[in-house]
């Protein structure tokens, strides 16, 4: 078959993504249209039809979801073509892309106004020519890895410091097509086809109509990337968002766009205890109506930047944080013009002195010059952590970082923070969080300095993903759960709804072959398999 | 110790591009920005102010630019940064000047802030490059100049004390106050502004001037003060003599390392 | 305003100064049969324009010749004689020596060399700058040289130059020449142009045209100083060849004073010298990396190659600004400007300003991967290539070969 390739070592890359776990495969291919890629399965069926399948992007993400498990590699990064533009009744612009297309591309092309639009028909070119006329339009979601690609992107449901404001990336796509392990295509239009009653029934360009029974399965109130969307009179687009590639292959997303806002300012806020910066989220919260993000930097890990910027080299330049900072929140507030902005600043003032910080404290990025640096300052958290652990791994291989993903609703916030601290504290382990404070949602990573400590540090995880589970709260809020967090998706929702999850798999891939290994281990796939056949063959 | 910052609005971006069809420059617009350079001057002015109110030292830094109307919103900028005072000389009368009505100009600014024991330049604006402002600046003031300062040692009993960049090196400089120094733009790091500052900035008065009221003399400012004229301005043009060096890399490779070796290298 | 001055007549409205200037600095308005180009506040005086304009409709407002009077008595081209720390003159001084001369041979004047000596003494440099195209050499030895205070400097020039009235004076765009010829530009209120690319005669006014880059370095400027005195300009070390020596040539050596008044007033202290600046400006062989090298890593690459090809290495200002390189390895108008036998250039798109740095190379070998990169305009050798597969490709190379030799 032309395209499909032995998984030689000239393709050893392909086998691991950023969660630095390996995989294997005997194939993979890199087709560029859903045509090519429909050819592709027609030939594995009937090659190797049982062989499974792996969805692949940019392999950015940290679950493993695009790790192969055996099988073939659909890699979708030559998927990378901008398809049309389309405006509707309220004005806003919706962008028909392939999956392929990298999140820091399609942001630079809508900045600079610049999007490839070769062969594009006449309506699309027409709605390019009013967006470039008109404000700057952007697309919300903002990992903080850009290069991401989108089709991976919606694949994980992804979110990013701006979640806060706008959600993950769910309710930004308009449209989806997807191929389906059979070969057959899905045309989804958001609102043309909802579940109604628990049972949503979905139609192939084939004309093979599918029945889903939905099961009873609630989503947590808060951050989630961890299962199904499931809900009674959901929209099929959005079963397909955050499925970790395990129902259908995304062969083309159309997103809605937004205007972008004129002024965004960041402000880094410093509090002497963590207590305090709770304080002041609690509190700014509802208060501040244009934030757009609330990131939190504890004590721990403000240590680790002091650390690396005595060392020298390129992180000497991070602005250094007030001696006695033990905790950072960094608000984004964005408005139409720097006057709204400001009038949000004074707000966030009185409520920082009303948490006890100083105005003369916190720092206020303006300039492109100042959000670049604000940015390094807090992309440099994460950096430095993994430099650290890199350098312990040196002499102790076995370790690794461990960093959870989980967000709790709103109410949780305190509590959870208690169960974290307590945690660290009773098993005397080194820590540093991070993250979207602002959804309660906040990235505890242990630094183990021995396999002792990093068993520990696993127990303690495990602990906690039954209790934030309890809390009503999410194992998995915005990496998905891959391979990796499998075990967290039954602390979260029990045997039988992961098995009713996997049920709902088998009936769009009755052999379940796609994303294997995401979501559900082998195991409980082979028996809903065996299920779906038994069913079929009375 | 009273200091004046001289800054300088510049393009946000020097990123030109060349638009190939009409042979034209395409300037991305962009913001204006203060001259990275003259932010350096301004962070090591504020560490200087620093020390001073650490040693219970009154001191003031007062920034001052010549420029457009918006320009004020930069120096407000400056005030949030922690600037005290702010002086904007603008008048469609100033535009056109070149280097020398510049410096002239300047100088009214620094006699109508009541002088200054340190005048702190950029060393020179990202979008002229002439390095001169500074220089001319204090033969105007007619005091001794320290110029492509990389670090301020010591302002005491009188003297200012400074790492400079000197033809194939660097030395230490010494020079009696009033003096004027022109900074290095890895002399410092412009600090944050931070939210208290933000808002005292809101509430400044930026002083803006014209010419007359700085007390300029018409002469002597804008293009009427400025004995350089631009003649004319143009695109080098593409020059296609060059020899294509062709194939793959392993032969552009070869073909190189012959060449080197007929050269003699 | 800028003192762009549309002549309504001769203009048609056709619209091609609009898209000649980069600035919005000028607009064609008016009814239909009646459009004329008008100058807005934008215009900075560029003057892309006046060229761009098909019937000669745009011109810049020149002063009256009224206060040009003064021009008239003015005579001699001038340079400044930069002396280093053992007393000899530097490159520069003797490039613009030369160019002096040719441009005063067109206007029929003579070449001054002005040679301020602290205690280290002559030691033949007088002869040296008469070989080299000198009419007269004004020498003045003077302790308060020593210091270092260009203002020292420029007071002694400034004085010469009120007696003298030269024409025009040239300096080197050295860090010392940068800070004196200010100097020297106000207190004498005239012009000055710094780190010009070419100096010529325009032949009908007799002025000295002095070409830059400007305007963010992406458009190169003829800059003219018609009625103030004497015209002056820097020019980079390496700008201009080196002159041929006339050792016949003769010339007058003046021994002058220094004002018993002039006082240095900053004092320089403990040198520490970086040789290597030094020794970018004279090397033979330089490979100049630019943004397309990709890494620090791959610099690395550059920096093996410049070693095996028995050179140096240099780079371009955003590499200096990444802090991949030492400021002293920046080549172009606002590092060092550089005139090497063989330059390869790895990856550098070629921005005006640094091309300006890099002209007096002799043989430019160019590698980039984008063939409209406007350093092939400049180079004697293009190769569009992956710069980083073709650097290892070369020092593969240049390694078997050193082997088969040794």
């Amino acid at each position: 078959m032309q395209g499909v390739k032995p998984m030689t070592e000239e393709f050893a890359e392909y086998r691991r993504d950023e969660s630095r776990t390996c995989g294997a495969a005997d194939t993979i291919s890199f087709p560029v249209s859903e045509h090519e890629l429909r050819a592709q399965i027609g030939w594995l069926a009937d090659h190797a039809p049982s062989a499974s399948i792996t969805v692949q992007g940019a392999r950015t993400g940290l679950a493993a979801g695009a790790v192969p498990c055996g099988g073939h590699v659909f890699n979708l990064s030559r998927m990378n073509a901008y398809l049309g533009l389309r405006r509707d009744r309220d004005g806003g612009y919706h962008l028909r892309v392939q999956p392929g297309v990298v999140l820091s591309e399609l942001r630079r092309h809508l900045r600079s106004r610049s999007i490839p639009a070769v062969n594009w028909d006449p309506a699309s070119r027409a709605a390019l020519d009013a967006l470039y006329a008109g404000c700057e339009q952007f697309f919300p979601t903002d990992p903080t890895e850009t290069s991401a690609c989108l089709g991976g992107m919606a694949a994980c449901n992804a979110s990013g410091a701006r979640s806060y404001r706008y959600g993950p990336m769910r309710p930004h796509v308009s449209a989806l097509r997807v191929v389906l392990a059979t070969g057959e295509a899905l045309s989804l239009r958001r609102g043309a086809c909802r579940a109604n009653g628990g049972r949503l029934v979905l139609v192939t360009e084939q004309g093979r109509s599918i029945p889903l029974e939905l099961p009873a399965i609630p989503s947590p109130s808060c951050k989630n990337a961890a299962g199904y969307a499931i809900a009674d009179d959901m929209d099929a687009v959005d079963l397909f968002i955050g499925s970790d590639g395990t129902l259908g292959i995304i062969t083309e997303l159309e997103l809605e766009l937004r205007e972008a806002p004129q002024a965004v300012w960041g402000a880094c806020c410093f509090f002497a205890s963590e207590e305090s910066a709770l304080d002041f989220v609690i509190a700014a919260r509802p208060a501040l109506k244009r934030a757009l993000a609330f990131e939190y930097i504890d004590g721990e890990a403000l240590d680790v930047l002091r650390g690396v910027r005595t060392e020298g080299g390129s992180f000497s330049s991070l602005p250094n944080a007030p001696r006695a900072a033990r905790a950072c929140v960094y608000v984004e507030l964005a408005g139409a013009a720097a006057g709204e902005v400001l009038e949000e600043l004074k707000l966030l003032s009185e409520l920082l002195r009303a948490a006890g910080a100083r105005g003369e404290d916190a720092w206020v990025a303006r300039t492109d010059v100042d959000r670049e640096r604000l940015r390094l300052f807090r992309h440099a958290v994460p950096e430095c952590v993994n430099t650290l652990i890199d350098r312990r791994r040196r002499d102790m291989p076995s370790i690794a970082k461990l960093g959870s993903d989980m967000a709790v609703p709103s109410e949780c916030l305190r509590d959870v923070m208690k169960l974290y601290r307590d945690g660290i504290g009773k098993a005397g382990l080194q820590s540093a969080v991070w993250g979207h404070i602002g959804d309660n949602h906040l990235h505890v990573n242990i630094l183990p300095r021995d396999e002792r400590e990093y068993a520990r540090g696993k127990e303690l995880f495990a602990h906690w993903a039954h209790a934030v589970s309890a809390m009503g709260g999410s194992v998995s809020a915005e990496h998905g759960v891959g391979k990796i967090k499998r075990d967290y998706l039954l602390a979260m929702y029990g045997g039988e709804r992961v098995r009713a999850m996997a049920r709902l798999k088998a009936r769009l891939d009755p052999m379940c072959r796609l994303g294997r290994g995401n979501l559900f281990d082998e195991a409980l796939l082979d028996e809903v398999a065996a299920e779906m056949q038994g069913g079929e063959r009375p | 110790m009273n200091i004046i910052v001289c800054v300088k609005a510049v393009p946000g971006s020097t990123e030109v591009k060349m638009d190939p069809a009409t042979n034209t420059i395409v300037r991305d617009g962009g913001a204006s920005v203060i001259n990275p350079f003259d932010a350096a001057a301004l962070e090591v002015a504020l560490r200087l102010k620093d020390d001073a109110v650490r040693q219970g030292l009154p001191c003031r830094v007062a920034v001052l630019s010549m420029g457009i109307p918006t320009t004020a919103e930069l120096l407000r900028d400056c005030i949030a940064r922690g600037a005290d005072d702010a002086l904007l000389l603008s008048d469609r009368d100033f535009a056109g000047a070149d280097t020398l009505a510049t410096t002239y100009a300047l100088a009214c600014g620094v006699r109508r802030l009541g002088g200054a024991d340190l005048v702190l330049c950029g060393k020179l604006a990202v979008d002229g490059d002439t390095a001169q402002i500074g220089p001319e600046l204090a033969g105007a003031l007619d005091a001794p100049c320290i110029a492509g300062v990389t670090e301020v040692l010591e302002v005491a009993s009188g003297r200012v004390c400074a790492r400079r960049e000197v033809d194939g090196g660097a030395a230490v400089a010494e020079a009696p106050l009033p003096a004027v120094l022109t900074v290095s733009k890895d002399a410092a790091q412009l600090r944050m502004a931070s939210i208290a500052g933000v808002m005292a900035a809101e509430g400044a008065r930026i002083e803006v001037l014209s010419a007359r009221q700085a007390g300029a003399d018409p002469a002597r400012i804008g293009r009427a003060g400025s004995p350089t004229q631009v003649v004319r301005s143009f695109v080098p043009k593409a020059d296609a003599s060059g020899i294509p060096i062709e194939g793959s890399v392993d032969e552009q490779a070869d073909a190189v390392a012959a060449l080197l070796k007929e050269m003699g290298i | 305003m800028s003192g762009l001055m549309v002549d309504a007549d001769r203009c048609i409205g056709c619209g091609r100064c609009v898209k000649a200037c980069g600035s919005g600095g000028i607009v064609v308005e008016g009814p239909r049969g009646a459009r004329r180009a008008h100058a807005t506040e934008s215009c900075i005086a560029c003057a892309a324009c006046v060229d761009a304009c098909p019937v000669g409709a745009l011109a810049f407002e020149r002063p009256s010749a009224a206060d040009s009077a003064g021009c008239a008595d003015a005579r001699d081209y001038w340079v400044f004689v930069q002396i280093d720390e053992h007393g000899s003159p530097l490159g520069v001084s003797l490039e613009l020596m030369g160019r002096a001369r040719s441009l005063a041979d067109v206007r029929g004047c003579r070449v001054v060399a002005l040679l301020p000596e602290g205690l280290a003494g002559d030691r033949g440099v007088s002869a040296r700058l008469i070989a080299a195209g000198a009419d007269e050499v004004v020498r003045c030895r003077d302790e308060r040289f020593s210091a270092c205070d260009a203002a020292v400097h420029a007071e002694w020039v400034c004085e010469l130059a009120r007696r003298r009235k030269p024409e025009a004076i040239l300096y080197g765009a050295t860090v010392f020449g940068r800070e004196l010829a200010p100097g020297v530009a106000v207190r004498l209120q005239t012009g000055l142009t710094a780190d010009c690319t070419s100096l010529d005669i325009d032949r009908k006014t007799g002025l000295l045209l002095q070409t830059r880059p400007a305007f963010g370095g992406n458009l190169m400027a003829t800059i003219a100083c018609p009625s103030y005195r004497p015209q002056m300009a820097t020019v980079r070390p390496g700008i201009f060849p080196m002159p041929r020596y006339d050792e016949a040539r003769a010339g007058e050596v003046v021994d002058v004073r220094l004002d018993a008044a002039v006082r240095p007033r900053v004092v320089l202290r403990g040198v520490e010298r970086t040789r290597e600046a030094d020794a970018l400006v004279d090397a033979e062989v330089l490979v100049v990396a630019g943004r397309g090298i990709g890494s620090k890593k791959n610099l690395a690459l550059a920096g093996e190659l410049a070693r095996a090809l028995g050179g140096k290495l240099g780079g371009t200002r955003p590499l200096v600004e990444a802090g991949w390189l030492e400021p002293w390895q920046q080549v172009g108008q606002t590092g060092v400007a550089v005139a090497p036998r063989v330059l390869l250039s790895l990856g550098v798109s070629g921005a005006i300003q640094h091309v300006s740095g890099i002209s007096a190379a002799q043989s430019i070998i160019a590698v980039n991967d984008d063939a409209r990169a406007p350093i092939f305009d400049v180079a004697r050798y293009r190769v569009v290539a992956d710069c980083v597969a073709f650097a290892s490709e070369l020092l593969e190379r240049l390694d078997s070969q050193r082997g088969d030799r040794g």
